[in-house]
């Protein structure tokens, strides 16, 4: 260091800073650290309504593992970032079919369910879906339902519309509101339109399932990029019809909206069953049965269901909840009933993705 | 007899000479060394993924893979489907009806704070000009929600005076919504552009129009328009551009009459379809190089007196 007349040069300020800045660098890992970064991250690819901040919170300070969620709405989505990015995340969650399509990429693995002490609060039925079956192991671990029915508003939808036809009359014409996702929406029209497999449609009835869906579209209010847009949209009563899941009548009356009722389309519906899975390019293997463990537990569960309304596989918070008082609203949103989710088909990745987002474009485009 | 060559007292030797045209190459190469940051920057964030959205664009998707074989498949889509060209045709009409009336009603402002409000108090005026972006975008458009709706301030007003008896639904969910809620999220930037622009104009040129007789409308529409040029094509770029690639504003509000080619693209990205949104993307980016080298020419400022 040069100092001249006891004053320091500029440079030897810049110098002087700059070493001090990487000094502190250096430093810093060693004695700033809070204790809380000692704590192994969890990452987690999810929904938002899979956990809830205190409950991440209080897994954080039970197990040292913390929890962090990035979120995704569309499974497709999801899946492309954990082919990319796998490494990133230990936990992915995701619906019915699009589980054993993960598997077969080699994205996520199977494991013993039986490891897993909280499996034993769940349904039995929830235990043995064979779709998520690879030989003694099991996919995921199975977290919750819904169907996708018809929520109208009696005010104005005087006919319960019990079938997915009765929602194409012009006197709801911008008056249906949806949610933004392609795939589900063309296996909806799919489904109208009496394709068997709603999923894998062929050409002939993806060009029937479309022309169902320009038929509805002069109805549709707005294809909502997520639920609680619906939930206004019916509250306000700015929509008499939402296509949309479980609970949604809780949510809308939740909004200090109007009474809203379910109608359930004869010609069957689809619905999710979703999941948490291990993410195979995982740096966390280790700890994520300890994880989902302490995440998976009834108190939370049961807290779980009466923030989102729709139905969860764990049969323990179900009987927390009939012993808090909320054994009413669990049993009419079908929590007893985990059997009613194999009637409906359950979502999963389309046979052909880009026939169904072309379709799907063509309609609502311009 | 040999002549002898004076050298010149200032003159290097040899070996000087050639290090100084090293100096010189170096203190060259040292001018542009703070385009760097810019370089690697734009080489790294623009470049490098722009050139990855190309070749995406000329790739295709096959059970949710990108497969690397090249094909104008998804060009050829684009325009072989009307749906997408009608989107992008409305896109296009909306942007321009967006960006004209932000211009129409941010010009009076700027003109007004230029030319009556006291220099002191044009920096606070300036100031409220951009509270909004103090706020999330997101929740701006979410407040719109809350004013254009059927259980919103205008149709609680028009029942409250008694013009409606039920709420009218027509005030969202449609292009009319799309285009109030660009021109509210976008006047900012026309609004600051135009202050600008006004501020380094010099006003005796105008009063010595209206010094020569000319009507204060004409003064304005021949003196003080002219030299704003720069200015308000600046305005239409930073406002026309960005609205032409807006999905949010018309998801949130546009229903589904008020349809974007941004919600379009999206889709085909949450769906994984990369390979056709790539497509659709550089479709956009290239009408707005189109556009932006048409207005080109109007960045060239005409000289008034034609000296």
């Amino acid at each position: 260091m040069s100092v001249t007349e006891g004053r320091l040069t500029r440079a030897d300020l810049l110098k002087l800073g700059g070493a001090g800045a990487l000094g502190l660098t250096l430093a810093g890992p060693a004695f700033g650290r809070p204790i809380s970064q000692e704590a192994t991250t969890m990452t987690m690819l999810t929904w938002s309504d899979h956990y809830a901040n205190n409950q991440l919170a209080a897994v954080a300070k039970a197990t040292g593992l913390r929890g962090r969620p990035t979120l995704f709405s569309d499974n497709a989505d999801a899946y492309l970032k954990i082919k990319q990015t796998g490494s990133q995340f230990d936990v992915v969650s995701a619906d019915g079919l699009w589980v054993p399509k993960y598997v077969k990429s080699g994205l996520t693995e199977p494991f013993d369910l039986s490891d897993l002490p909280v499996s034993k609060q769940l349904f039995s039925l929830a235990r043995q879906f064979s779709f998520w079956k690879s030989g003694s192991n099991y996919m995921a671990y199975p977290f919750s339902w819904s169907t996708v029915q018809i929520y109208y508003n009696p005010k104005y939808v005087k006919t319960k519309p019990d079938s997915w036809h009765a929602i194409l009359d012009r006197k709801y014409a911008g008056k249906i509101s949806l949610e933004n996702i392609p795939t589900d929406v063309m296996a909806i029209a799919g489904r109208a339109t009496g394709a068997k497999k709603p999923y894998a449609m062929t050409s002939a009835q993806l060009s029937r399932a479309k022309q169902w869906l320009k038929e509805l579209k002069p109805n549709v209010l707005k294809l909502a990029s997520q639920n609680n847009e619906v939930v206004r949209a019916l509250a306000d009563e700015s929509a008499w019809i939402g296509i949309t899941n479980l609970g949604t009548d809780d949510r809308v009356k939740d909004a200090r909206g109007p009474v809203v009722k379910a109608a359930y389309p004869k010609e069957g519906t689809i619905g999710f069953i979703d999941s948490e899975s291990i993410v195979k390019r995982s740096k966390h293997k280790d700890v994520w049965m300890k994880y989902i463990n302490a995440l998976e537990q009834a108190p939370w569960i049961a807290k779980n269901f009466i923030t989102n309304g729709r139905p969860l596989f764990n049969e323990k918070a179900y009987k927390l909840l009939v012993n808090q008082g909320h054994g009413a609203r669990a049993r009419r949103l079908l929590y007893n009933k985990p059997e009613l989710a194999l009637k409906m088909t359950i979502k999963g990745p389309a046979g052909n993705q880009q026939a169904y987002i072309d379709a799907f474009n063509e309609v609502f485009g311009a | 007899m040999e002549q002898q060559v004076a050298t010149p007292p200032h003159a290097l030797p040899p070996a000087d000479v050639s290090a100084g045209r090293r100096g010189s190459r170096l203190s060259g190469l040292t001018q542009y060394a703070g385009f760097i940051p810019a370089l690697l920057l734009y080489g790294l964030f623009f470049l490098a993924p722009f050139g990855l959205i190309v070749a995406y664009s000329f790739w295709q998707t096959i059970d949710y893979e990108v497969v690397h074989k090249w094909t104008v498949d998804n060009y050829r889509y684009f325009f072989s489907v009307p749906t997408y060209v009608r989107t992008m045709w409305a896109t296009l009409w909306v942007s321009l009806a967006a960006t004209a009336i932000t211009l129409l009603m941010a010009f009076p402002l700027a003109y007004w704070l230029v030319r009556y409000v006291r220099k002191s108090l044009q920096g606070f005026f300036l100031v409220l000009v951009v509270v909004p972006f103090w706020t999330s975008y997101l929740l701006r458009v979410y407040a719109w929600l809350n004013i254009l709706g059927e259980g919103g301030a205008i149709n609680r007003f028009l029942q409250w005076t008694g013009v409606t008896e039920h709420p009218v639904s027509f005030f969202l969910y449609d292009r009319p919504a799309v285009i109030l809620v660009l021109v509210y999220l976008y006047f900012p930037f026309a609004a600051l552009t135009l202050y600008a622009s006004l501020q380094k104009f010099d006003w005796n040129q105008y009063k010595a129009a209206l010094d020569l007789g000319a009507p204060p409308r004409m003064a304005l529409l021949r003196i003080v328009l002219p030299q704003m040029k720069a200015g308000m094509v600046t305005a239409v770029i930073f406002v026309f551009i960005p609205i032409l690639g807006e999905y949010l504003t018309p998801q949130l509000v546009g229903g589904a009459k008020g349809v974007m080619i941004g919600n379009l693209v999206v889709n085909f990205f949450s769906g994984a379809q990369y390979t056709r949104g790539a497509a659709v993307s550089l479709l956009i980016a290239g009408l707005i190089v189109f556009l932006l080298l048409i207005v080109r020419k109007s960045l060239e400022v005409e000289d008034p007196y034609r000296a």
